[in-house]
């Protein structure tokens, strides 16, 4: 097994009297879908929220690269190249998809303008269309606001945000939760591309058959740790799910 | 790529390719014409055109007009710095309070200087600005550090911001300010346009560029649309937030200095409704108080209805109390036909 | 479409207004050849009885001599809400202004721009600092004596004896610093009393009511209390009234608006000195008119006074010049 790009030692975080994450483990590596499943409460939005930087761990180490990293903010997640699709879509309703790509990395206009905060519109638009459309997002009317789009094409500006910033690690909590079939199918394509691209892609989701369908490995989040990591392959969905619940002991395949 | 399964759509809404209205222009274009700014302007054009049509000597003259503008400058200053502030969700209560506060500052500091001459006024500027500034950056401060609701916050900071001021001068307004004040910019006019017009309209410029054309501008909207969503972005939302408490108390203290060169006096007690005035015209204008969506130009509109609607009832002879009456009948007729107007938008283009 | 209705209901009220506007006094009275003047009173403030009463001294003679008189004024006495008023009412070109200008200094633009626009003024109660040279006519009370017969007043109501304190509206309007100032002057020929000075209410009822408060817990001497005007004299009986206290401290109040009036049945005042502001807009009428029609003009005309007390509020000399709440 190659190196893994991003990993999680041991990781401890509490919510008041909650142990939310007991010393979990996680590791995806370059070029692969890896899915972090468990069941309601096993901690995996947290591992997420950790490994992007919104939230701080209590306890454990991160490793990025064979080089051991903290991730005090999501910038410095942006930074080493970790990007994140979170449940809630984290997009600004009332602004249009161009300005939601480019939220917080805003392109200004060169020269004096630019050191004034001038926006450069234009150019943006131009890059978002782009990214749609290498992702195969049609979406005629870029100008609309965010909040007047289906909760399809929602979810493919944050994946495609996601998607176009990141040149390392993208999360993807949920992606096709709240999607119908077309558009679900629609998604999950674009999670391939991206994977196809040379992304990590780490994807948290309950639905069972998408994450059979999806990843190239699982690793199974059950009360805080990980129980079991192993090739989607050389397992079946009912092995993953009693996992889940505990039905089998802990188990490390390589 | 992998094989797209052709199933029967069972929710329609899920196609991404041809729903959301027209194409790129004509989207566009649907959207600037159904926009409330537009039907507002609408609204106002409508009265003025009612007013003149009743009695157009009186009212429709470049004189009438020219006071009118003089008049609403220093509401149109505060409503701009208004605009920015429920642009993010916030809300700001002081205004009137800083304003008068400043003007008190900056007539403290002139009387000190001797009263007279280009100088005192000049640092009697600086000293005013300077406290509305301080009072939007002590505003900003509550609001972000100390997490207390900004209506909460302001409210607290109009009641310190006038009793300081009444502390300072005893109740009674300062007087003695340089003439040279009064007579250039108060009542002084640059090619047949009133200086405090001048004044405010460099402002309202200034402020719809910075909102429409900035990265300051975009926060603010973000900020306003999704915190939480402009905070995981890495946009560092506590210090915006002070920024644009700071601009609208900055703002207050310039229309306090063109007060105080309107009248020579403080008026201190002439600026009690003038918090409620900028929040109704900066709604008025189509600015949501939920954050987010908002525009100056619509602000101005804002400003210009009750100002119009007062000038037209005065020269018509109505009782002065139906002014307010209908004021208020107005702001709620145009807050509805919004409201309206966006659910319509809404199902329209999800379908 | 909806922005149609809304357009129509704005066009309706529009209509409406024009219709129901118009507070007119003056009726086609008058000559069969003479010109019908239009006349504004601009008040220093609205809903205050002094002013009330003076609009309808100022609507008898409008009518009387077929001119109309048209009535408005500012929410609150601040020359930063009474500018809009007079421009809007400059707009209209009526022949003449009857005004109250709330500041001695922040409305001489407006007004100036007004008599630039051929508009004759007539300012009525208050003036400005060149009242003399902008307005034909400037008549009121003549307040310092109205300010030294409160003094008269308050030094036998209070038996000479003990502290006294002037409630004052606010620096700047003629009227009630002529008063203080009288009253002043007035107050010194009683040696018994202490003047414990002015405080300024901002013709605020509310913040008369706390300065008379203050002022009694500042001193436990205070025997009597001069309210330079009607809110300011209100306010000082409401603080006096909640302080318990409306035995020991005699109030002496300017105006004689009906809650004066029965704060003086009530033994709360003692005694009013009451103004004639219906003199006031009448004589102003007449000023005006005279003025438009050529006529010589007397450039000031101070109006007289009547302490009103318990006893001889119902007498009929005395009972014409209490204020009305409405014409």
């Amino acid at each position: 097994m190659s190196e893994p790009l991003l990993e999680a030692r041991g990781i401890v975080k509490s919510f008041g009297g909650v142990r939310a994450l007991r010393g979990a483990d996680f590791a995806v590596h370059p070029g692969e879908v890896a899915a972090l499943v468990g069941d309601n409460g096993a901690g995996k939005s947290t591992l997420v929220k950790i490994l992007s930087g919104t939230l701080a761990p209590d306890g454990g180490e991160i490793w990025f690269e064979g080089r051991q990293v903290t991730i005090p903010n999501p910038v410095v997640a942006r930074e080493l190249g970790i990007e994140t699709v979170y449940q809630d879509l984290a997009l600004a309703p009332e602004l249009d998809p161009a300005a939601n790509l480019f939220l917080g990395r805003e392109l200004v206009r060169p020269g004096p303008l630019g050191r004034l905060g001038f926006l450069d519109k234009a150019a943006m638009r131009r890059q978002t269309n782009k990214a749609f459309a290498d992702l195969g997002i049609g979406l005629q009317d870029s100008g609309a606001m965010v909040a007047n789009l289906s909760g399809g094409q929602r979810q493919s500006v944050a994946v495609s945000r996601a998607a176009t910033w990141a040149s390392k690690v993208v999360f993807m909590d949920e992606p096709t939760a709240a999607l119908g079939v077309v558009q679900s199918a629609r998604v999950r394509d674009l999670i391939r591309r991206v994977r196809d691209s040379g992304i990590a892609v780490v994807l948290i989701s309950h639905n069972m058959p998408e994450v059979m369908e999806l990843a190239d490995r699982i690793e199974v989040l059950r009360l805080g740790i990980r129980v079991t990591r192993i090739r989607a392959a050389d397992t079946t969905m009912e092995q993953v799910i009693a996992a889940m619940t505990g039905a089998l002991g802990n188990e490390e395949v390589a | 790529m992998s094989e797209i399964r052709e199933v029967p759509p069972a929710e329609t809404k899920d196609e991404p390719a041809e729903v959301v209205g027209q194409t790129g222009v004509q989207g566009m274009l649907r959207r600037r014409l159904t926009e409330t700014t537009t039907w507002t302007f609408l609204i106002l054009l409508g009265i003025v055109v009612g007013f003149a049509a009743l009695r157009f000597e009186q009212f429709a003259t470049v004189f009438n007009f020219r006071n009118i503008a003089a008049d609403a400058s220093g509401l149109l200053i505060l409503a701009v710095g208004m605009t920015f502030v429920i642009i993010t969700a916030g809300i700001d209560l002081s205004v009137g309070s800083v304003l008068v506060f400043s003007g008190v500052i900056a007539g403290k500091v002139m009387l000190a200087l001797g009263g007279e001459g280009w100088g005192a006024i000049g640092a009697g500027l600086v000293a005013g600005l300077a406290a509305g500034l301080a009072w939007g950056v002590v505003n900003g401060v509550l609001v972000t550090k100390a997490r207390v609701p900004p209506l909460i916050v302001t409210l607290g900071t109009l009641g310190m911001a006038l009793g300081s001021a009444l502390l300072i001068t005893g109740g009674i307004d300062v007087r003695g300010i340089p003439l040279q004040l009064t007579t250039t910019v108060g009542i002084g006019q640059l090619a047949g346009v009133p200086y405090v017009v001048l004044i405010a309209a460099v402002v309202t410029a200034a402020g719809a560029i910075l909102l429409s054309m900035t990265r300051f501008g975009r926060y603010t909207y973000a900020i306003g649309s999704n915190a939480e969503a402009a905070r995981r972005a890495g946009i560092n939302v506590d210090r915006h937030l002070i920024k644009v408490y700071a601009l609208s108390g900055l703002l207050a203290g310039l229309a306090g200095m063109v007060s105080l060169a309107r009248f020579a006096t403080t008026t201190i007690g002439g600026h009690s409704t003038d918090n409620l005035a900028a929040i109704a015209a900066v709604v008025l204008g189509g600015t949501s108080l939920f954050g987010g969506i908002g525009t100056v130009l619509g602000t101005v509109v804002g400003v210009f209805i009750p100002a119009v609607l007062q000038n037209g009832f005065v020269i018509l002879g109505v009782q002065p109390f139906w002014q307010q009456v209908a004021v208020g009948a107005v702001l709620i007729v145009a807050v509805y036909i919004d409201q309206l107007k966006r659910r319509a938008q809404e199902r329209g283009e999800r379908r | 479409m909806r922005s149609r209705w809304l357009v129509g209901l704005l066009t309706l009220m529009l209509a409406l207004a024009a219709c129901g506007g118009d507070d007119e006094g003056g009726g086609a009275g008058g000559g069969s050849g003479a010109k019908q003047y239009k006349l504004t009173l601009i008040q220093g403030v609205k809903g205050d009885q002094f002013y009330v009463t003076m609009q309808c001294g100022a609507q008898a003679a409008a009518k009387a001599a077929g001119a109309t008189l048209d009535v408005t004024a500012p929410d609150e006495f601040d020359a930063s809400l009474q500018t809009p008023v007079v421009n809007a009412v400059v707009a209209k070109k009526p022949d003449a202004i009857l005004v109250a200008p709330t500041d001695t200094q922040a409305m001489i633009p407006p007004l100036t721009q007004a008599k630039a626009a051929g508009i004759k003024l007539v300012f009525v109660d208050t003036t400005t600092e060149n009242g003399a040279e902008l307005a034909e006519s400037e008549i009121a009370s003549d307040n310092e004596e109205g300010g030294r017969e409160a003094a008269r007043t308050l030094a036998k109501l209070t038996g000479g004896k003990g502290s006294v304190l002037v409630i004052n509206v606010k620096p700047g309007i003629s009227t009630t610093d002529a008063r203080a100032k009288g009253f002043e002057e007035e107050i010194k020929k009683t040696p018994g009393l202490k003047y414990i000075g002015q405080e300024y209410s901002n013709d605020k009822v509310e913040i008369a009511a706390s300065k008379a408060t203050a002022a009694l817990a500042a001193h436990s001497d205070l025997v009597g209390i001069f309210g330079t005007n009607l809110f300011s004299a209100e306010g000082a009986a409401t603080g006096l009234r909640s302080a318990g206290a409306s035995k020991k401290v005699k109030i002496v109040g300017f105006d004689a608006g009906p809650k004066q009036v029965e704060d003086l049945e009530q033994g709360i005042v003692q005694a009013l000195i009451a103004q004639k502001p219906a003199d006031i807009g009448k004589a102003g009428v007449e000023q005006a008119i005279a003025a438009l029609k050529g006529e010589p003009v007397q450039k000031k005309i101070g109006t007289g006074f009547v302490v009103v007390t318990k006893d001889n509020m119902n007498n009929p000399d005395v009972q014409p010049f209490l204020y009305k709440s409405s014409c």
